[in-house]
């Protein structure tokens, strides 16, 4: 191979990660609009949460009981740690140790897993129905939201896994891996909002 | 295990893990602090907002908020 072919090589590298970094930075901002417009939805459940318990005259309604703030404590903890670990996972890639980057990943799938079983557990045992009350409707619609976007986090995780280990992304080119780091970050976030509403307030 | 116990032992590990989660969250901002990148920019507001959310659980486990301290569990 000739000095002038490695070279000609080098500057087509650079272009091809010029436009990767310049289709990828629409990419981003395209998925920043996505989250966005998510939490343009939760925003609008949320306020008809506050709006209902603001006019409700006894609140929680008769024959309501309000969830166990001391598991959901515990629960968010374990979805808060998830998002540490993802961040721990997107750190190791970027530095190449993609061994670490897969123990983090998987511990984060694990812990999201986990979430969505105190979940499914506190739904069995809360005393209130969907039907019932102004409350349990707005529990059982945000909390099951969040949680369907928990589920899809975990086969959001469990794809970018998969596609790192067929090789899929490189040390330069990880879009897929950011996006799912910012969801995962998102998906935390929203729980802090509804942690506060029906366990806190 | 009784039921006021049982409350306790989950107190106990909300509380040390919003210790923990929050100072790797508050750590993580300050470390990319000055990184630029939309990125980097969103990933340091939700991480700021998670350590918001590791104080009240701990606010809330230690009884200074929530409805079960105005209830007086």
């Amino acid at each position: 191979m000739t000095a002038a072919t490695i070279a000609h090589e080098g500057h087509h590298d650079d272009h091809a990660l010029a436009l990767y970094r310049e289709v990828a930075d629409i990419r981003l901002l395209g998925f920043v609009l996505f989250l966005i417009s998510d939490c343009v939805l939760f925003s609008s459940f949320i306020f008809a949460y506050i709006y209902m318990r603001d006019a409700a005259p006894v609140w929680p309604p008769t024959g309501v009981g309000l969830p166990d703030a001391n598991l959901a404590a515990v629960n968010s903890i374990i979805l808060f740690g998830s998002g540490a670990t993802m961040h721990f996972a997107m750190e190791n890639w970027k530095h190449g140790t993609e061994i670490k980057f897969r123990r983090w990943m998987v511990a984060t799938i694990v812990l999201g897993a986990l979430f969505l079983t105190g979940q499914g557990w506190e739904y069995t045992h809360i005393n209130a129905t969907w039907w019932g009350s102004t409350f349990g409707a707005a529990f059982f619609t945000l909390t099951g939201m969040h949680g369907f976007h928990v589920f899809c986090g975990i086969i959001f995780l469990i794809v970018l896994l998969n596609q790192t280990l067929s090789g899929v992304y490189n040390k330069k080119q990880y879009f897929g891996l950011v996006a799912g780091t910012l969801y995962w970050h998102f998906v935390d976030v929203i729980w802090v909002f509804l942690f506060f509403l029906f366990y806190v307030w | 295990m009784t039921e006021q116990s049982l409350a306790f032992v989950f107190r106990g590990i909300a509380i040390v893990g919003a210790i923990l989660v929050g100072l790797i969250a508050i750590y993580q901002v300050r470390n990319d602090w000055t990184t630029p990148g939309l990125d980097i920019q969103v990933s340091k507001l939700l991480l700021a907002l998670m350590a918001v959310g590791c104080v009240i659980v701990i606010l809330s486990s230690t009884g200074v908020i929530g409805w079960q301290t105005r209830a007086g569990y």
